[in-house]
């Protein structure tokens, strides 16, 4: 056990010490986590919404594939993506292959189920008579789908940290796509990944410690955005 | 003019409504009654137009605005506005919610929160405005509901029993309302209710509905009975509660009995005669329906309505708590 010991004094000596690059890192798994969760959400919570409250042809499949998405390997996503990015994949014009961009495109993929298949679920526990309401009293269908979502507040914030989570957690996907280029597409998963594959325990823990550090803050401006809201 | 026409709506496959013909005329308050599960709140959701009915359309001053493939305009929407039975109040506070439909109409906010104020006025909710959902009892959110409704001023307001969570002075206070928002504008009304009397008292048509269909006679004494097969008298007795009541029919299996309350003959005791259903129980309403009669319920475990003169009803003494015998023939029940 006192590798661990010695591993949480050297995260903590680090984190003290203000390390260049571990809070590099730090920046660029935040920077990469907030972009994608901001496509995915944008993406994710309409479809969610359409899935909960429009009845069309192909609705229940479009669900099952939503929550299948939900299991995507990340390493198979990545894969998928290095096929389509690399120089002479579809994608490859875009030279995003080793770029933040790159994870994120990853990011966006993995954690689009997420916003999608809760949304869906946040929007399906409403009351029916919210959205009943908003359109006998004259609603056209945005304000009719921004009264249901103000009541599904609670839980379409849940989805968002569900989908930040999914993005700074995520390892395959960024470590294949970003190839976790030091200073560049280094991000503190693949970074913990790395350290501890060379034996830096105390490195790798620290980052660690970050990650759930980001993970905390996320949560808590969350619930105080959460705790403004009236009833 | 606002009309169903040739409507069937069915939900998975079962049909729950089906009419010819129904309107509501500018300036109609129309009541439609009957038991629960007729079709009432089916009927005001098409009219509302928050469903498309399944066969047959909904017209505006014969204009079709809705049918099977044609999803209503907003614009045909806010003329027609739903308060359901237990309406809910969205977020915010009694304010904001009674200005929702205006602001929704892109009036601004201050002249939405005096029409809101004004409308709440009118309905003795003034007192609520600042308060928020979970402050209000269900009687307030309902009366809020109904000022909410009446905010936007539509050319038709439905109303889903609007007095269920309502005692009576609010419910008189209600009525009292509609009764003058009418005199101002031509608003047809139509109201689903339980409440015969203040469905006879307040409106001016007056329509039974029963298994989604409109029923052929008066909504007193509706009963969704299950008929078991004639005994060796022939006669059916058909189990209605706590009672059992004689039918001449040869049908079987579920149906709808409707006992015309002007064949129910009433006395103080049981008398001898040829009628097979006699009852005795106790008088719990006398309601003066139209001049001359009156409405006489009493309680044999399940309520029947007698309509007698009120002659006879001040002859024989019947008020609330006095004992009394209701009498009709087998042969005046009608199924269908």
């Amino acid at each position: 056990m006192d590798f661990l010991g010695d591993g949480l004094r050297r995260a903590f000596g680090l984190l003290g010490s203000a390390n260049a690059e571990v809070y590099g890192i730090a920046l660029l798994t935040i920077k990469v986590g907030c972009v994608a969760t901001i496509l995915a959400c944008a993406a994710g919570i309409p479809v969610g919404f359409t899935l909960a409250t429009k009845r069309f042809w192909g609705r229940r499949a479009a669900l099952t594939v939503v929550n299948t998405a939900l299991a995507f390997p990340t390493v198979v996503v990545g894969l998928l993506l290095y096929g389509l990015l690399s120089r002479r994949g579809p994608l490859g014009g875009l030279q995003w292959l080793y770029t933040w961009q790159a994870i994120v495109l990853g990011d966006v993929i993995l954690a689009f189920p997420v916003a999608a298949a809760l949304s869906a679920a946040a929007v399906q526990g409403v009351d029916p008579r919210v959205r009943r309401t908003a359109e006998t009293l004259g609603a056209g269908p945005w304000r009719a789908a921004w009264t249901v979502a103000r009541e599904a507040r609670f839980a379409l914030a849940a989805v968002i940290t569900a989908a930040f989570g999914q993005t700074v957690a995520e390892v395959g996907a960024a470590m294949i796509v970003g190839g976790n280029i030091r200073g560049a597409t280094r991000t503190l998963t693949t970074a913990v990944a790395l350290y501890t594959a060379q034996g830096d325990f105390g490195l790798a823990l620290a980052l660690g410690i970050v990650l759930l550090i980001v993970a905390l803050l996320v949560n808590v401006a969350l619930q105080v955005l959460q705790g403004r809201g009236h009833v | 003019m606002f009309e169903l026409r040739g409507v069937r709506h069915s939900y998975e496959g079962r049909t729950v409504l089906e009419l010819d013909s129904f309107a509501l005329a500018p300036g109609m308050l129309t009541a439609v009654v009957g038991p629960n599960g007729s079709g009432k709140s089916t009927l005001l959701r098409l009219l509302a137009l928050l469903e498309r009915p399944t066969v047959g359309a909904i017209l505006r001053d014969g204009v079709v605005v809705s049918d099977a493939r044609r999803r209503p305009a907003t614009r045909e929407r806010r003329r027609v506005t739903l308060v359901e039975q237990r309406p809910v109040l969205l977020r915010g506070t009694v304010r904001d919610n009674i200005a929702y439909g205006l602001r929704a109409r892109g009036r601004g906010a201050r002249v939405a929160a005096r029409t809101a104020e004004a409308a709440a006025e009118r309905l003795g909710c003034a007192g609520l405005l600042d308060r928020r959902r979970h402050e209000l009892s269900e009687g307030e959110v309902q009366r809020v509901a109904i000022a909410r409704a009446l905010a936007i001023e539509p050319d038709v307001l439905l109303l889903d029993e609007p007095t269920s969570a309502a005692d009576r002075a609010a419910a008189q206070t209600l009525y009292r309302t509609l009764a003058e928002e009418r005199t101002r504008r031509p608003l047809a009304i139509c109201l689903a209710s339980h409440q015969l009397e203040d469905a006879y008292r307040w409106s001016d048509d007056l329509r039974a509905l029963a298994d989604g269909r409109l029923s052929p006679v008066t909504p007193e004494n509706l009963f969704r009975v299950d008929l078991p097969p004639a005994g060796a008298d022939g006669m059916t007795h058909a189990p209605v509660g706590a009672l059992a009541i004689a039918v001449t029919t040869e049908r079987t299996g579920p149906a709808i009995l409707a006992v015309p309350p002007t064949d129910i003959f009433v006395s103080r005791a049981p008398l001898a005669s040829s009628a097979r259903n006699v009852f005795s129980g106790t008088v719990t309403r006398v309601v003066r329906h139209r001049p001359g009669t009156v409405h006489v319920t009493a309680d044999f475990g399940v309520e029947l309505v007698a309509t007698v003169t009120e002659d006879a009803a001040r002859e024989l003494g019947l008020a609330p708590g006095a004992l009394v015998t209701f009498a009709f023939k087998a042969s005046a029940v009608q199924v269908f």
